[in-house]
């Protein structure tokens, strides 16, 4: 318990100075929102001013971080000028949606992975394991964006699957367990995408992982014991290489947020992805800030989770 | 937090042998390290020819280095497995920038002969010599600046016994040629035995006994020297030991 | 087939793709800005060696393609006349590496006949023309890109280990800040806060800036292991007793331990700094039209009719995946090249 209460207080820390840094990074801005105002001649310079001063963008960096914390903290997140709201209501359901998606991608790849991964390692050098050696390294190099275009162009031309969005148009006159499936028809092209993109990569390193666990002295005594087959790969193998497979959760946490933003704006689904390029094309800053900093938690989250099962699976790590 | 070495007084007689023995985690090696100014010292003084060396800047420490060397023990860590055997030589000298281009190179191969490589192996890489013949290396690459004072840090563990005894022989014949002192740190008493003038027991951090070697090993006044020596081979097989080292 | 010569053989098929694209001029037929209104998304024009009589030619030879009346992109040959294909042909002029002219191109055929191999974009722009320029700007800035990267990781992961205490902590809990965040968030966080309306070769050297600086954290923490590992041998400390200063140990002790490991690092962080280039361009945050890049050239991607029916379009990202496959094989060779061969 100690141990996770580190890590929070750690992920807390990490999440100050990510935020620290996004502002020191806003500052770059020669010119915010309301630029584009100053191109209507209809709207007086006067107004403008007014306006500015009203959100505060007047004031000096060390403020403007005061007033956004002093926002976060009463849960507004500050204020997107695109929308005239508080970018809480923007950034929550967006969040969940991303969450959702990222939580199913990062499930269903490492479910596949992790026994794909375990086998071949256990046909180390065999036929089927050099054809998944040859496969995994052609499709490493095809970028996410590409399986993303590829994919959706199949889905669509094949009429298969809902082509974007996440629910139907009709879908305020559905009961509760048909908005589900809709939701789940709507899921599958973006899920399966990010799993395809990630999948490759994270196969080669669970392979790895496993390769160099096979080797190990205790494997080889419990084989000459007759222990063999799948007893052999899960119950001596598997927690063996429960270290770098855990430190690998961690890096495909990041690898997925990130593909995720792609895999969203290509596909319509709407969660923080698209919701950050609007605001960066509109220079809708708050927005910006608080996407970033949202998908900075969801990535500081999953990392804890990555530690926390590391603590859990490996015994080694308890004594500190 | 140990002291890895405390309460020290202690003596180094110019052009002698010294040597420095207790068992691992005495402290010797810290000792040593800090006599060849590689590690500095929290509290006391280190003097050297009349002059406190353990309070300079660093400028003028830079000039007093080449005085004080130090030969490790495992040669094979001590040179840099990318370097030929001339460039492990000639760095000393280009460093303290004493010579430069042919000069630095023909002065090195004059190194490697004198004590006892052929100049042919001048661009061999050390992993392509034997251990004896590194650790040769490394001796030549201490005597480059002429120094006063050598530290040898078990520099003759690890090698078998009719190598220890050619490089035994090779770093007495320094010390004659070059008026050297030595401070030679070491687990072997037999080796000891042979070869120090002065000896220096250590024990936890401390130097519980020192004197003349014959004074230290015939009447040994601490209890600790006392369990040392019990542990070593008998009286007869040292006078065997020397007749060996009369070789080569 | 020894780990060099696999080194070897990549290093080569890498060095051949980037000719090819810095030939882009001569290889292309066409100039990348060169508008044929009346070909708007022209599918792939066929080659053929035998004609509609049935007789072999020995050259090959291509139709002309024939917008239809009535759908929209439908195309059919016109099977009346054969244009053979002509090697080393002069075309429109371009310049080779900015500086050189010419007009000699690879492949063409006469006039009123084209030759897309590619087929064309909305404007009836020859689509590997486009895509071959386009690699030099997306190439380019990956290229310039992990040169900035490295450079600055190398600086900070140095600095940071061979001094240590209060410098390399808050190098490092920079470097953790830095890779804490998404890369893709925050590029187009930065990207978002600097000016928009730009000429695209600001852009290019802005988006170059960015994803270069963003990138210099992993790096950075590699070389700072190295340092650390590299300072504490023993002939760093033989160096340190005859005097050698800080410079000299660290030139000639330590950094030869690196080279092995940036090397390894640039051949994978160019493709992850094109894909970076690419996806941003793609998103509208890049380099924008008319100058070519792979990501604005998939761009047309996102309209729905272009998607399902224009597969041709696909085509920049067949060129990226090429050069992805170039570095990875380079990256792979080099590092098993690196286990073996090192002491």
């Amino acid at each position: 318990m100690r141990y996770l209460e580190r890590r929070l207080v750690h992920g807390l820390l990490l999440l100050i100075g990510a935020s620290l840094l996004c502002f020191a990074f806003s500052a770059l801005a020669p010119g915010n929102f309301f630029d584009e105002m100053k191109l209507n001649p209809q709207i007086s310079p006067a107004t403008i001013a007014a306006l500015r001063s009203q959100y505060g963008l007047d004031q000096p960096l060390p403020v403007r971080y005061t007033n956004w914390v002093g926002s976060v903290i009463r849960g507004e997140w500050g204020y997107s000028f695109a929308y005239n709201c508080p970018v809480r209501s923007l950034l929550w359901v967006r969040a969940c949606n991303t969450l959702l998606l990222t939580v199913l991608a990062t499930v269903l790849v490492w479910l596949i992975a992790v026994p794909w991964g375990m086998w071949t390692a256990h046909r180390h050098g065999q036929w089927d394991d050099r054809i998944t050696s040859a496969c995994t390294s052609i499709l490493i190099a095809i970028p996410e964006l590409v399986v993303a275009l590829v994919f959706l162009a199949w889905a669509v031309r094949t009429h298969a699957l809902p082509a974007g969005g996440m629910t139907s148009a009709n879908a305020d006159a559905f009961g509760g367990g048909a908005r589900l499936r809709d939701v789940a028809r709507h899921l599958v092209i973006p899920v399966t995408t990010l799993v395809l993109a990630s999948l490759p990569i994270l196969l080669r390193h669970v392979r790895a992982s496993m390769v160099e666990v096979l080797e190990a002295p205790f494997i080889q005594a419990a084989r000459a014991h007759g222990i063999a087959g799948f007893r052999l790969l899960f119950r001596y193998a598997l927690p063996a290489a429960a270290n770098p497979l855990s430190s690998l959760f961690g890096f495909s946490v990041a690898g997925l947020l990130s593909g995720s933003l792609l895999v969203e704006v290509i596909t319509g689904w709407p969660g923080l992805g698209p919701l950050l390029l609007e605001a960066s094309m509109a220079r809708d800053v708050y927005v910006v800030v608080g996407s970033v900093m949202a998908s900075t938690l969801l990535m500081i989250l999953g990392s804890i989770v990555a530690d926390v099962l590391l603590v859990t699976l490996d015994p080694r790590i308890r004594v500190t | 937090m140990v002291d890895a070495v405390t309460d020290v007084d202690f003596e180094i007689a110019s052009a002698s042998l010294t040597a420095l023995v207790g068992e691992s985690g005495s402290g010797k090696s810290t000792m040593g390290r800090c006599l060849a100014m590689l590690e500095r010292t929290d509290h006391g003084d280190i003097w050297f020819r009349e002059r406190k060396i353990s309070e300079l800047s660093d400028g003028e420490m830079r000039a007093l280095r080449p005085q004080l060397q130090m030969i490790f023990q495992d040669s094979a860590r001590a040179l840099n497995p990318r370097f030929t055997a001339t460039e492990i030589i000639a760095e000393p000298l280009g460093v303290q920038r004493k010579l430069s281009g042919a000069q630095l190179r023909s002065r090195a191969c004059e190194l490697m002969e004198e004590v006892g490589l052929s100049r042919n192996w001048a661009d061999r890489r050390p992993l392509e010599f034997s251990g004896g013949q590194r650790q040769r290396l490394a001796i030549a690459r201490a005597i480059a600046l002429k120094p006063a004072f050598i530290v040898l840090d078990e520099s003759l563990s690890g090698l078998d016994l009719s190598t220890q005894a050619q490089i035994l022989n090779l770093l007495l014949d320094l010390q004659k040629a070059h008026a050297l002192t030595y401070l030679l740190i070491s687990h072997d008493l037999g080796l000891v035995g042979q070869v120090a003038d002065y000896v220096a027991v250590m024990h936890q951090g401390r130097i519980v006994e020192q004197g003349p070697r014959q004074v230290v090993f015939q009447n040994p006044k601490h209890e600790h020297t006392q369990a040392l020596l019990r542990s070593v081979r008998p009286l007869e097989n040292w006078s065997r030991a020397a007749h060996v080292g009369g070789q080569s | 087939m020894t780990k060099t010569r696999k080194v070897a053989i990549s290093v080569v098929a890498l060095v051949a793709i980037h000719l090819v694209i810095f030939f882009a001029g001569f290889v292309a037929p066409y100039s990348p800005a060169e508008q044929n209104r009346d070909h708007p998304f022209a599918p792939p024009t066929r080659i053929h060696f035998v004609d509609s009589r049935g007789q072999l030619h020995f050259r090959p030879f291509v139709y002309r393609w024939l917008a239809r009346e009535d759908g929209f992109g439908e195309y059919e040959e016109a099977r009346d006349h054969e244009y053979p294909i002509h090697l080393l042909v002069e075309g429109c002029d371009y310049k080779i590496g900015g500086l050189l002219k010419s007009n000699v191109h690879l492949l063409g055929v006469e006039a009123p006949a084209r030759i897309f191999l590619a087929g064309t974009d909305g404007y009836g722009r020859d689509l590997l023309s486009r895509t071959l320029y386009g690699g030099q700007i997306s190439l380019a800035a990956g290229l310039l890109a992990t040169l900035i990267s490295l450079t600055v990781g190398l600086l900070i992961g140095c600095i940071s280990g061979f001094y240590g205490s209060w410098v390399d902590e808050s190098a490092m809990r920079l470097v953790e800040l830095f890779l804490v965040l998404p890369w893709l968030y925050l590029l187009l966080a930065v990207r978002s806060f600097l000016p928009l309306q730009i000429s695209p070769v600001q852009t290019f050297f802005l988006l170059i800036a960015v994803i270069g600086t963003i990138g210099w954290a992993r790096p950075a923490r590699l070389v700072r292991g190295i340092v650390l590992s590299a300072k504490s041998r023993t002939y760093v400390m033989a160096s340190r007793s005859f005097g050698a200063s800080d410079l000299h140990i660290l030139r000639r002790h330590v950094l030869p331990h690196t080279y092995g490991v940036l090397l390894t690092q640039a051949a994978l962080l160019v493709p992850q700094y094109v894909i970076a280039e690419v996806t941003l361009s793609f998103l509208g945050l890049g380099v924008n039209e008319p100058v070519p890049s792979w990501g604005n050239l998939l761009a047309t991607l996102q309209q729905y009719n272009v998607l399902t029916s224009c597969w041709w379009m696909l085509a920049p990202a067949v060129a990226l995946v090429i050069a992805s496959l170039g570095y990875l094989g380079v990256a792979n060779a080099i590092h098993e090249r690196l286990q073996s061969g090192s002491i």
